[in-house]
């Protein structure tokens, strides 16, 4: 455990000089709060209500596929590390593991659960008489409602 | 495996006073690179600008981030009256240490003797060496998202959330290249690494990993890495047109300026670990007199290629689009990293089983590729069934009827119909997490 030595003095000294900053900067700094100041930063305009506490569904999926990707990237490493020894047999291992990875990849792709796209909004409750030709995009494509 | 000769035996006083003056030097090295760095990357942005840049402190501007970071100590230092307090001040150490800790692995030159002491020119050489640096990559990950969720404050919340999704998917990508490496040194130790990269093929081409892996991994990992550091074309965590300033629009002061040194010190952590990785660390010729002194030229030589390189990204390319970016993360980098890795261990191997991974890496594509335009679809069918509330299958009859996204001569099309019957439609498309 000698070899980590360094590490941990390397991350005491940073700490150190982090904390020591904010003491140097207690002193030095001036000290006046007004509300204005303790406000939240939303280039002059007064906020509102509190900061969003609801954002996309899918940064949390993402968060959870990542989790697949990491498990498997922790069992690539030893293996990487022992691969001469392994040899033939332990990369016949790797392929199975990889094929079953890359099949649930496919499937989480192929459901859609990566994408990161624009929304559809549809609200059909007013029934509308839409021609929806090829011309969107262009200025004509306004449309009629029944 | 690799360690440091200084370490292997009994610790005595002496021995621990060389580690605490190595690591001060290491520390005081670094500050004094990032100083550099950050004036650097300001000349340089600003030849390729056409301006002049900073010119007034000290001779070419090079005190100018020295003034800066002084002028920073004199700011008054805020804490929003919404924001989590304990959390808001942990933030910046959790930024800060990691970037510091990172560099301990980096070998910088061969072994020296100090006062009958051999030691490697390297702060810390662990067994698990470059496992470190994944682990402080994922710590920095806290820094970033605990600064924005913990200001109490919309923007920086965005920004945090766009930082964690991208700094993770990215992760992936990192780690799987880095395996490569790892798969052809038979060592996590970066000592190992640079040591497995000597010599030269055919006594010319230098034995380097980038030549060795067959570049792929090289860029993948230089992209990945790019993301991780949310630097330019990857800055999508401040981008400052949208989010004001990201993470850290409400943090001033010392606060402020540990997370920009945080930054910069992980640009030159980086360009030093992909030197280490790939491009032979400290390796190259070694004329006669002074041979402690050419590695370490060298490895500052190929350090500062790779700290130009990113400041000229940085003046070059735009940014990305967030759904562009982690299409690219997800369905790109990833899949390509897994399949290269399992070309270099069949190669290693036999040819037969590298060449047919390597038909496996082209068939997994077109699935993949097959995969996406399934995917495409059922996200339209799923979200038409849903509003509908109507089997998929109907919906799917019912997409002419009610609009949806087409693809138009290769430009995505927005099809909008609101309750009011009006449809507005726009190319492009705004990502989520813009609000």
């Amino acid at each position: 455990m000698a070899q980590y030595l360094p590490v941990l003095v390397m991350a005491v000294l940073a700490t150190l000089f982090a904390a020591g900053s904010f003491v140097a900067s207690a002193i030095f700094a001036p000290k006046r709060p007004t509300k204005a100041k303790g406000a939240p930063y939303e280039c002059g305009i007064v906020p509102r209500n509190a900061a969003a506490e609801r954002f996309p569904v899918r940064f949390y999926l993402v968060a959870m596929i990542f989790i697949v990707f990491d498990i498997e990237i922790v069992f690539l490493y030893p293996w990487a590390a022992d691969f001469r020894q392994l040899a033939a047999f332990g990369f016949a291992e790797v392929v199975v593991f990889a094929v079953i990875v890359f099949a649930s990849f496919v499937y989480l792709i192929g459901n859609g659960a990566l994408n990161w796209g624009p929304q559809k909004r549809v609200e059909p409750q007013v029934d509308l008489d839409v021609s929806n030709e090829d011309s969107l995009g262009s200025s004509s494509s306004g449309v009629r409602a029944a | 495996m690799g360690a440091d000769p200084l370490l292997l035996g009994k610790i005595s006083l002496g021995v621990l006073v060389l580690v605490v003056v190595k690591v001060v030097v290491a520390f005081a090295v670094l500050l004094v690179t990032v100083m550099l760095m950050i004036w650097f990357e300001r000349k340089v942005i600003s030849d390729m600008q056409n301006r002049i840049g900073p010119n007034r402190a000290g001779p070419f501007g090079l005190l100018q981030s020295l003034a800066d970071g002084i002028k920073l100590f004199f700011k008054e230092d805020l804490v929003p009256d919404r924001s989590d307090s304990f959390v808001f001040k942990l933030a910046p150490y959790l930024a800060m240490v990691p970037a510091f800790v990172t560099f301990t692995i980096v070998p910088i030159g061969g072994y020296i003797k100090v006062f009958g002491y051999s030691t490697e020119l390297q702060v810390a050489d662990p067994p698990m060496g470059i496992l470190l640096l994944l682990a402080m990559s994922s710590i920095s990950v806290y820094g970033v998202m605990l600064a924005g969720w913990s200001s109490g404050s919309k923007y920086p919340l965005l920004g945090s959330v766009r930082a964690s999704a991208q700094m993770i998917s990215y992760e992936a990508a990192m780690g799987l290249s880095i395996v490569a490496v790892v798969l052809v040194t038979g060592s996590l130790s970066t000592r190992d690494m640079v040591l497995s990269q000597q010599g030269s093929f055919f006594g010319v081409i230098p034995h380097w990993n980038i030549l060795r892996l067959g570049v792929i991994p090289f860029v993948i990992f230089l992209i990945a890495i790019t993301a991780e550091l949310n630097r330019p074309p990857f800055d999508l965590v401040e981008a400052e047109q949208e989010l004001v300033g990201g993470f850290n629009t409400e943090y001033s002061s010392i606060r402020f300026a540990l997370f920009y040194l945080a930054e910069f010190m992980n640009t030159v952590t980086m360009s030093a670990i992909i030197v280490t990785l790939f491009f032979g660390g400290p390796d190259g010729p070694d004329p006669a007199p002074l041979h402690w002194l050419w590695p370490i030229l060298w490895f500052v030589i190929k350090t500062g290629v790779f700290a130009f390189i990113y400041v000229w990204l940085r003046a070059a390319l735009p940014r990305l689009r967030y759904d562009r970016l982690m299409d690219l993360g997800w369905k790109v980098l990833i899949p390509l990293s897994l399949g290269w890795l399992l070309v270099i261990a069949g190669m290693q191997i036999s040819k037969v089983a590298g060449f047919s991974m390597l038909a496996a890496l082209i068939v997994g594509a077109g699935l993949l590729y097959r995969a996406m335009a399934v995917g495409q679809r059922s996200n339209a069918t799923n979200a038409m069934s849903a509003s509908l509330k109507v089997a998929p299958k109907d919906a799917l009859d019912s997409r002419a009827k009610f609009g949806d996204t087409h693809v138009v001569s290769g430009k995505r099309v927005v099809t909008r119909i609101s309750a009011e019957g009006v449809v507005s439609s726009k190319s492009g498309g705004d990502p989520d997490g813009r609000t």
